[in-house]
């Protein structure tokens, strides 16, 4: 590492009206608060061939591979809500502003963006976008993909780039957007983002059904996915204490009270001795939160008439997950049990043609849980992107895959 | 229109008989086509103005003939145009006279249906309409459904990102793709995507959906198919202004709906849609239709709301489609709303621009006074949920100097949309027509940063070089602002 030549300190402070601060560990935390800083502060540290960790409020930090760079670049002045055009349903948000601040603007004017993360009340917008973060609501809105319709991006060699604009019907040029979303800031740091709005539903109910058995529960959730209701969002989560269908109803309130009615007949009907709840408050969909609080949190991906099957045995193998009916699942597992459970898992999630990623390993971490799937035929083209992007590898060096 | 194409290179032309000989050895049979008659229905797409014979064209039957074919003019510095059914409006399909033309009709074949996860595996010469189609017994369809979709192949959509009237609520072809087996301009095969949500790293299919052809061809894809709603209805309404039309749709999304499709017609576009389909359609200025679907209940509850809407912004007539004979009917209008152009005039340009849904009002009495000071005529039909306009600027080639005129004022029309936040293309795609509209929309670090995607998928710039951007770019070479051509300055070329 060239930081014994070159004083991170002074470079940083000889950029105009950017702040800057040491940490206790030594490093230097850059702080821009415009777009035009944060290309003055990548393009200084690119130049002098040194490397960067973007970071907003760092909820999802040890997040695929660890990254140790020179300089900390932290987001979180470039927060606030730009432009809300309610009337198009669109709105430009600076990447640090946090979820939750965003969606009380936004709320203003009885709007949303469709997407709930993880922690939104200290996750920023950039970071939920370069981890493609997505809960429950994606089964009804789709993820950030779907969302996102433009961005300003700035780039190791500090080019300001904007991609797609503030309309949600586009098709001119490529879909860079798309490209930065999930790639974990290794493409260039995600500056502003142009969301497409959703009205806020007017009426929503919550219903839940309990069970000992999570597959009595995976059945009824087959079941209500093809019953044509109106459900804004779906998970089934499981542990060794027990296990939960929950469901969000969204429509007019004679339909909702109607398909209550029906999941209900449902439910008589799916073999299993069940416990419903109606009309629970609380935020039941943030249980994703809780199985990070486990040592090892994977990530699944497969069909989705597959998903729901996997939940038992995850808790099989003493791990707590939640299912969301898209097709991903979350399981945490303690040091211990993950030992055996994630070679299994592993092998299990090839067989059914899906991916697993570790999202989260303490320490202790095993060498042979790598964050990333080992095998990827398009890992050669994403290192070719990622040389075209960032030829000298400065922006969050080797945080995916196998060290892009 | 004619437009001359940029000169050829001689030095491949004069390798033509060594290079079709080779691509014969790869391609055998009638896979390979040479002779002048035989290219001759590849000289264009459905931007007719632009023809262009290619030097050959190859119709690959195997991923790997495709693969070879790729990676034999990737070491021989020779392009490819790839083409589907050739319905592209913006001329991404049309050929270089000294490039192969890459045919993937013979790509043909549906190869599986999973209706319990809702997808279907498809080859890129299948047409849009062939996929519903497929499912449609089950209860599926596809959603996308760009008017051409009779014709259209899912390989040409991909590329194109192609949308449709239906793309408000259920999104365009890129909402739909999760997954594509892919030859790249080197010829290698990479598999992108899959049939589960979130592939790790970088989102390769997002950006290749909707790059017209130049990151490479696609052999096969994994398409999201979507369960046929409960309940279908459209709604007319006719309104004595534009502007009425256009509040209802933004008092109809500002009331939380989320219709399937909001159009609206003007006086113009609606009287030569009657002429051509008959749809029955009431006379008046604006002419809105509101497509509902969903479950029944809701569908009856929101469509009153929706007619009350509609009334309360002064609609002199509602009428809601009674059966699906009627709706088919009001659809067919709609559809027939471009090709029903040349019945009230000689010839027309159709236009492709996008602005926010609230700047409509605005826009189009832009577009009336531009259309005014030029004496020419432009009728609108729009996608007006998502803002997204088709003007269609009408003329008379035989009037000398009419042609000019008009082009300059569709493309005038698309700069408007521009100023006013919107973009050059919402369906259509940039193609070979908007290449230097491109460089209106998006400054010189935007469009360099695309280049670098390029670059990392076609290193030697083969895969339809001279479409998307403004001018054709090397690897290194600086982005700049639209120049001349030599060809072009000395009045020998003209580029559009």
């Amino acid at each position: 590492m060239a930081i014994g030549i070159v004083d991170m300190e002074a470079l940083i402070s000889g950029l105009p009206g950017v702040e800057h601060a040491r940490r206790d560990d030594g490093r230097v935390v850059a702080l821009p608060s415009t777009i035009e800083q944060v290309a003055a502060v990548t393009r200084a540290v690119n130049d002098h061939g040194l490397t960067i960790e973007i970071g907003g409020s760092s909820t999802k930090r040890g997040w695929g591979n660890p990254v140790r760079a020179d300089l900390l670049l932290n987001m979180q002045r470039l927060a606030g809500v730009r432009e809300h055009r309610w009337q198009d349903l669109t709105a430009t948000v600076g990447a640090g502003t946090p979820w939750t601040a965003m969606q009380r603007e936004l709320a203003k004017h009885g709007q949303f963006v469709a997407l709930d993360p993880l922690w939104p009340e200290h996750a920023r917008v950039g970071g939920v976008i370069a981890t493609n973060d997505s809960g429950a609501l994606r089964m009804s809105y789709g993820s950030l993909r779907d969302l996102i319709i433009g961005m300003t991006i700035v780039l190791a060699d500090g080019t300001i780039a904007k991609t797609g604009g503030k309309v949600v019907k586009n098709v001119a040029g490529y879909d860079l957007h798309k490209l930065m979303t999930g790639a974990f800031g290794t493409l260039g740091v995600i500056a502003e983002v142009t969301f497409r709005l959703h009205p806020l539903p007017a009426h929503t109910q919550m219903w839940s059904a309990t069970s000992r058995d999570p597959d009595v529960l995976a059945f009824l959730m087959t079941k209500v996915t093809e019953s044509r209701m109106n459900l804004r969002a779906m998970q089934l989560r499981a542990s060794l204490q027990g296990c939960a269908l929950d469901i969000e109803l969204s429509s007019l309130p004679e339909v909702i009270a109607s398909q209550v009615d029906r999941l209900n007949v449902l439910v008589r009907g799916c073999g299993g001795t069940c416990h419903v709840q109606e009309n629970l408050s609380g935020d039941l969909f943030a249980a994703r939160e809780q199985v990070f609080g486990h040592d090892v949190v994977v990530k699944i991906t497969m069909l989705h008439t597959a998903i729901a099957g996997l939940v038992h045995d995850v808790v099989q193998l003493g791990g707590s997950a939640v299912a969301q009916a898209s097709g991903v699942l979350w399981a945490g597992f303690r040091e211990s049990t993950a030992v055996n459970a994630l070679p299994y898992l592993y092998q299990y999630v090839e067989r059914a043609r899906g991916v697993m990623t570790v999202m989260q390993a303490r320490e202790q971490r095993q060498p042979e849980w790598a964050f990333w799937p080992q095998r990827s035929g398009t890992a050669e083209l994403m290192r070719r992107v990622k040389r075209q992007f960032d030829p000298k590898s400065t922006l969050n060096p080797g945080r995916v895959m196998g060290g892009i | 229109m004619s437009v001359r194409m940029p000169e050829l290179d001689a030095e491949i032309l004069g390798r033509r008989d060594r290079i079709v000989t080779a691509l014969r050895s790869i391609v055998p049979g009638e896979g390979v086509i040479a002779g002048e008659r035989e290219m001759r229905p590849y000289e264009t797409d459905g931007l007719t103005a632009y023809r262009q014979l290619p030097m050959v064209v190859v119709l690959p039957e195997t991923t790997q003939q495709v693969a070879e074919v790729l990676r034999y003019c990737h070491d021989e510095g020779i392009k490819v145009v790839p083409r589907g059914a050739g319905t592209s409006l913006s001329g991404g399909a049309l050929p270089l006279g000294d490039g192969v033309l890459l045919g993937m009709a013979k790509f043909n074949r549906i190869r599986e249906i999973d209706f319990e996860n809702r997808v279907a595996v498809v080859e890129p010469g299948v047409t849009n309409l062939a996929v519903t189609n497929a499912v449609a017994h089950a209860g599926f369809y596809y959603a996308p459904d760009p008017s051409s979709q009779i014709a259209c192949t899912i390989g040409g959509n991909v590329a194109e990102n192609a949308g449709g009237a239906h793309c408000l609520k259920y999104g365009f072809t890129t909402t739909h793709v999760l997954g594509m087996d892919v030859v790249l301009p080197t010829g290698e095969m990479v598999t992108v995507g899959s049939m589960v949500p979130d592939a790790p790293g970088y989102d390769l299919t997002g950006v290749f959906v909707g790059s017209e052809g130049t990151l490479g061809v696609a052999t096969k894809i994994v398409l999201r198919i979507v369960e046929r709603p409960e309940t279908v209805q459209v709604l007319l309404a006719a309104f004595d202004s534009i502007a009425q039309a256009g509040q209802t749709v933004s008092d109809v999304i500002a009331a939380g709906m989320l219709p399937a499709a909001m159009e609206i017609m003007d006086r113009l576009s609606a009287h030569a849609s009657e002429q051509a389909a008959h749809p029955n359609y009431p006379v008046c200025e604006a002419l809105l239709l509101i497509e509902l679907d969903g479950i029944a209940v809701e569908v009856d509850a929101q469509m009153a709301q929706v007619r009350r809407l509609c009334e309360k912004n002064g609609a002199s007539e509602v009428r809601l489609a009674q059966s699906a004979q009627e709706r088919a009917l009001i659809w067919k209008g709609r559809k027939a709303a471009f090709a029903a152009m040349g019945r009230i005039s000689p010839n027309y340009i159709v236009q492709d621009g996008v602005i926010p849904r609230t700047a409509l009002p605005e826009v189009l009495e832009k577009i009336g006074q531009m259309a005014a000071e030029v004496k020419l005529r432009v009728a609108n039909v729009f996608h007006a949920g998502d803002g997204n306009l088709h003007p269609m600027v009408l003329y008379d080639q035989a009037i000398p100097g009419q042609e000019e005129i008009a082009l300059d004022l569709s493309y005038r029309i698309l700069y408007l949309c521009v100023d006013h936040g919107g973009s050059i293309t919402g369906e259509h795609g940039v193609g070979k027509e908007k290449q230097q509209a491109m460089g209106y929309m998006y400054s010189e670090p935007d469009l360099e940063t695309m280049q670098r995607v390029r670059h990392a998928f076609d290193p030697e710039n083969i895969a339809n070089p001279d479409k998307v951007f403004p001018r054709t770019k090397l690897c290194g070479e600086k982005t700049g602002p639209y120049t001349p051509h030599p060809l072009e300055k000395a009045g020998v070329a003209e580029f559009f």
